[in-house]
């Protein structure tokens, strides 16, 4: 039994409900002394008072205003997880053939990289052939289309010429597309404005 | 995270989560569960209601626009508040606005603005005398509420209108446990002295 009145941090924790050893003696004290008591309801009134006001709401356009500045972002690793969920067929068969045909593929390509690896000199040599055919297919396709463009002589001049010449010529040429460029632009923008 | 789950019972961190993933309609049900605790509190602050509006709108902003960098280890609404209450308290340091009256915002250019921006207290009395004894005490409430340092205000709205715990209000408001508990304290005593000729 406490012999003197409540402190006010001991009435705080009766109003916050506290438990433990700490109160009993609080509220034991609280039976025998009328004044802590109308203290502790006068407090008590104030807390309850305060619970019971009102929430206010903003105005219906709030969320409209409030999403309209946030950018909603998907990471990439979001966006990549959909999209492989959405090339996933629905079809339970379907997928069943898909991963049939992707494990044989799989397996395929698995093969041919061990054979190659255990044969280097057939992979070499197959790179060399792919190789001299790409660069083939290449230069005869610019020679057409420098022949096309400039006739026979710019390509036997290509051919025959150093590299300085032929960066020139490179040169000239670029100039006169952009020159080309310019004056077409140049004639549109006057058209356009003739016509408004 | 299931693509079907329904947003208005899942809890605020599953929420939170398909936010991060570039779901809007988890943005939007953030902003439907809080914007009445955040509007709520900032108001009681400001006191005004065009004001708060402006600010609930940046706090969500705020929020949203970083939610990539939200920690999971805190509650998303203790963050939340810890924005908003920050951006109101810098408001009321701009404006050194720390008390106004709860009949209308002081800003109010004319009656009706001064009448829109006043506080609509709802009594919810049995009859017409615990009416207008609820109206009156509600009003004084609002008006003593109004009068306290903002800190305090802050403290006692989270403690008494959102039901937090101690804690909570310390990691909400950056603040000491001990000094949450003497704010309340202090916020406590300055509300019953302001209310006590009622009790007379």
């Amino acid at each position: 039994m406490h012999h003197r009145h409540l402190l006010p941090d001991e009435i705080d924790q009766l109003l916050d409900d506290a438990s433990g050893v700490d109160v009993v003696p609080l509220r034991a004290h609280l039976e025998a002394c009328p004044d802590c008591a109308q203290k502790l309801a006068d407090a008590r009134l104030v807390c309850e008072s305060i619970e019971q006001l009102q929430h206010f709401a903003p105005s219906p356009r709030f969320t409209a205003s409030v999403m309209a500045q946030v950018q909603v972002v998907e990471p990439w690793h979001v966006a990549l997880t959909n999209t492989a969920h959405r090339l996933v067929p629905a079809s339970r068969r379907v997928r069943a053939v898909m991963f049939a045909s992707g494990s044989l593929l799989a397996i395929g390509l698995s093969a041919g990289v061990v054979w190659l690896l255990t044969r280097p000199d057939m992979a070499l040599y197959a790179a060399g052939l792919a190789a001299g055919r790409a660069r083939r297919v290449l230069l005869d396709a610019t020679g057409t289309v420098i022949t096309d463009a400039f006739g026979q002589p710019a390509l036997d001049a290509l051919h025959s010429g150093s590299v300085s010449r032929v960066a020139l010529g490179g040169a000239l040429v670029l100039t006169a597309v952009g020159l080309a460029t310019v004056s077409l632009r140049a004639a549109a923008t006057s058209a356009r404005r003739a016509r408004e | 995270m299931p693509a079907f789950l329904d947003l208005t019972n899942a809890p605020d961190a599953d929420v939170v989560t398909l936010a991060q993933q570039g779901r809007e309609d988890a943005f939007r049900e953030l902003v439907r569960r809080y914007e009445r605790p955040v509007f709520t509190l900032i108001f009681r602050m400001v006191r005004d209601t065009a004001t708060a509006e402006d600010l609930s709108q940046d706090a969500f902003i705020k929020v949203l626009n970083n939610i990539d960098k939200y920690r999971p280890e805190f509650k998303f609404s203790s963050w939340l508040f810890k924005i908003a209450n920050n951006i109101a308290i810098d408001f009321l340091r701009r404006r050194q606005l720390n008390t106004i009256s709860i009949d209308g915002s002081p800003h109010a250019a004319t009656a009706a603005e001064a009448e829109a921006s006043a506080f609509d207290i709802d009594a919810g009395g049995e009859n017409a005398l615990d009416a207008m004894a609820a109206k009156e005490l509600g009003s004084a409430i609002e008006r003593a509420i109004g009068a306290l340092r903002p800190e305090y205000r802050a403290c006692i709205m989270l403690r008494h209108v959102e039901g937090r715990s101690y804690e909570e209000i310390a990691a909400t408001l950056d603040l000491p446990l001990g000094t949450v508990k003497t704010y309340i304290h202090r916020a406590r005593s300055q509300l019953r002295e302001a209310l006590e000729h009622l009790r007379e």
